[in-house]
């Protein structure tokens, strides 16, 4: 069939484009079903959900036309809302940060040690993913727990490090330390992976003419390593940002996140639209992140390029 | 190996390492000590040694209910991801076509939307559409979350075959459904196995979509446990979520044999 068209069009690029159009058309079908179903479930919904945003709800509860932008002046205008905003952000800030700083000696671990080290260690940092959340969280509240039954209250005031137990749980802290725990493995897979792709004759060299090891990793590995270092800060970032389950059952009432802000308004006060606008502003911060960081490795292309 | 890592340096990443696989270990040991404690109240250290919270659990009707309906509705969600899934992993990678970019980003884009904001527009949509059998909407729902993770597995798999053989069948006169079913399929079975676990996994634990969709009669098991964890203080808790624990373990198991680990995970 191509051969037939090939000889009877003109020399040309015109023809080979033609054949592999009506090539590829068939296969470019079967992505179709998803695209369907991903537009009705998921795309309509979302904008829906944005269009949902700028609508007013009546004292009855019946949500209609006039557009308004009240839901989101009164967000960033009330106390209350606004400590929720930046509790979210310094949490996800705080645990990517903290997750960066560790996540690199067990990476450059996983990446350079024999195969049997470096699978348990894979083993070890993705098996709890596919544990549920839930249990996680509920780890942790037995661990942090603020009464002398807590394991680490248990443990320091047995060891008389403390007389009176710490209360750890129901802070950011303790969200935080549940949100590491969580989302670690997003920091050191793309980690691993990027430092698996530094060619170790660089390191080797560095060495040779004399640098320290800090200066080794300061000047070759980190720079070299920046890709899965963006990667795995936009996934903790996001994923922190966007969670609910931890902050309940770690963070109670004091550190309170977007995401129970969201579950409290649809549920408990009945505000769609304000519940709505708040969603739309957890996308935004999420969306943001990606952006900037796809900049930041855009950027760095070019200029490795030129 | 050991020429790569040595020197002071290499003694404190091995410990902070080792520190941190024991903070990594530490909330599941936790969970499973406490579930086989002979106390009334969860508290630490644990008491003796009794598996009647086990035998409570399995007695526990909403329990019971909870994992039978968190299994199916996890088993038709691999279904449904793989129906939807496979076939866009093939578009994405054997053919090339202008748009295929945007094409990959639209499919994988449920992956970076909080899935929290996922569940509440598909709340929306469809209480909006009268849509009322909670269990037909987690289906939805859970394919919407779960078709990503599939779909990166499979073109991950899809990668690593060898375009020749394809070609050669092709060559040979068989029709493409045949190649695919012939050739391609027996090469990328361990991807699309590792995938369709993947996604009975995400579904199993999904919480944030699961939330919105679910109802009082058809709660699965995340929900069951966090209404258990807020109002419930004894060791069945920590059973019921050791028994999660043990389920997460035996699919990590499987996955690492499929193929390998790293790369059923790869982010």
């Amino acid at each position: 069939m191509s051969s037939d068209t090939q000889v009877l069009e003109p020399a040309s690029s015109r023809p080979k484009e033609g054949v592999a159009l009506r090539l590829t058309l068939p296969a470019f079908l079967l992505a179709v079903p998803i695209l369907i179903f991903l537009a009705i479930f998921f795309f309509y919904p979302a904008i829906n959900l944005l269009f949902f945003s700028l609508l007013t709800q009546d004292a009855k509860g019946i949500v209609g036309p006039p557009l308004t932008a009240a839901h989101y002046t009164r967000f960033f205008e009330v106390d209350l809302y606004l400590r929720v905003f930046w509790n979210t952000l310094r949490i996800s800030l705080v645990t990517s940060a903290f997750a960066i700083v560790l996540g690199y000696p067990v990476a450059i671990v996983m990446a350079k040690s024999g195969p049997i080290v470096s699978r348990i260690i894979a083993l070890i940092v993705i098996a709890p993913l596919i544990v549920s959340v839930v249990v996680r969280s509920y780890g942790w509240q037995l661990i942090l727990a603020n009464t002398p039954a807590g394991l680490l209250n248990w443990v320091l005031m047995s060891l008389g490090i403390t007389s009176e137990p710490l209360a750890i749980l129901y802070s950011e802290t303790a969200v935080v330390i549940g949100s590491l725990h969580v989302f670690f493995p997003m920091m050191v897979l793309p980690l691993a992976s990027a430092l698996g792709k530094i060619d170790p004759n660089l390191e080797d060299c560095a060495r040779t003419l004399g640098a320290p090891w800090w200066k080794v990793f300061l000047r070759v590995t980190l720079p070299l390593s920046v890709p899965g270092l963006v990667a795995g800060f936009t996934l903790v970032f996001s994923l922190t940002a966007g969670s609910f389950v931890t902050p309940v059952i770690l963070g109670g009432t004091t550190a309170t996140m977007l995401g129970n802000l969201i579950e409290q308004q649809i549920f408990v006060v009945y505000n769609w639209p304000f519940g709505a606008a708040i969603a739309v502003v957890l996308v935004l911060v999420v969306f943001a992140i990606n952006t900037l960081s796809m900049r930041l490795l855009e950027g760095r292309r070019f200029r490795t390029m030129s | 190996m050991n020429r790569r890592l040595t020197g002071p340096g290499a003694w404190t990443l091995y410990f902070i390492t080792a520190m941190l696989m024991v903070f990594i270990l530490a909330p599941l040991a936790v969970v499973v000590a406490m579930s086989v404690s002979d106390s009334y109240f969860v508290s630490f250290p644990p008491q003796g040694f009794t598996l009647k919270w086990y035998a409570q659990i399995l007695q526990d009707r909403d329990f019971l209910a909870a994992l039978k309906l968190s299994c199916l509705l996890a088993l038709s969600t691999t279904i449904g991801s793989l129906l939807l899934g496979v076939p866009a992993a093939i578009a994405l990678t054997r053919s090339s076509f202008p748009g295929q970019t945007l094409l990959k980003g639209l499919v994988l884009s449920p992956l970076i939307f909080p899935a929290l904001v996922t569940g509440l527009a598909l709340m929306q949509l469809l209480s909006a559409m009268g849509s009322g059998d909670a269990r037909i909407n987690l289906l939805i729902g859970h394919v919407v979350v779960t078709s990503p993770y599939v779909i990166r597995a499979v073109v991950t798999s899809l990668l690593l075959v060898d375009f020749n053989l394809e070609d050669a069948a092709r060559t040979l006169g068989a029709n493409r459904l045949k190649t695919f079913w012939r050739i391609t399929l027996p090469q990328i079975a361990p991807g699309v196995a590792a995938g369709a676990l993947f996604a009975f996994m995400v579904s199993f634990d999904n919480y944030p979509v699961t939330m919105w969709l679910a109802n009082s009669e058809y709660s699965p098991v995340p929900l069951v446990l966090m209404r258990q964890l807020v109002n419930v203080f004894d060791p069945s808790v920590p059973a019921m979520s050791t028994v999660i624990i043990i389920l997460a373990v035996v699919g990590v198991l499987i996955l690492e044999r499929l193929v390998g680990l790293r790369r059923a995970a790869a982010v």
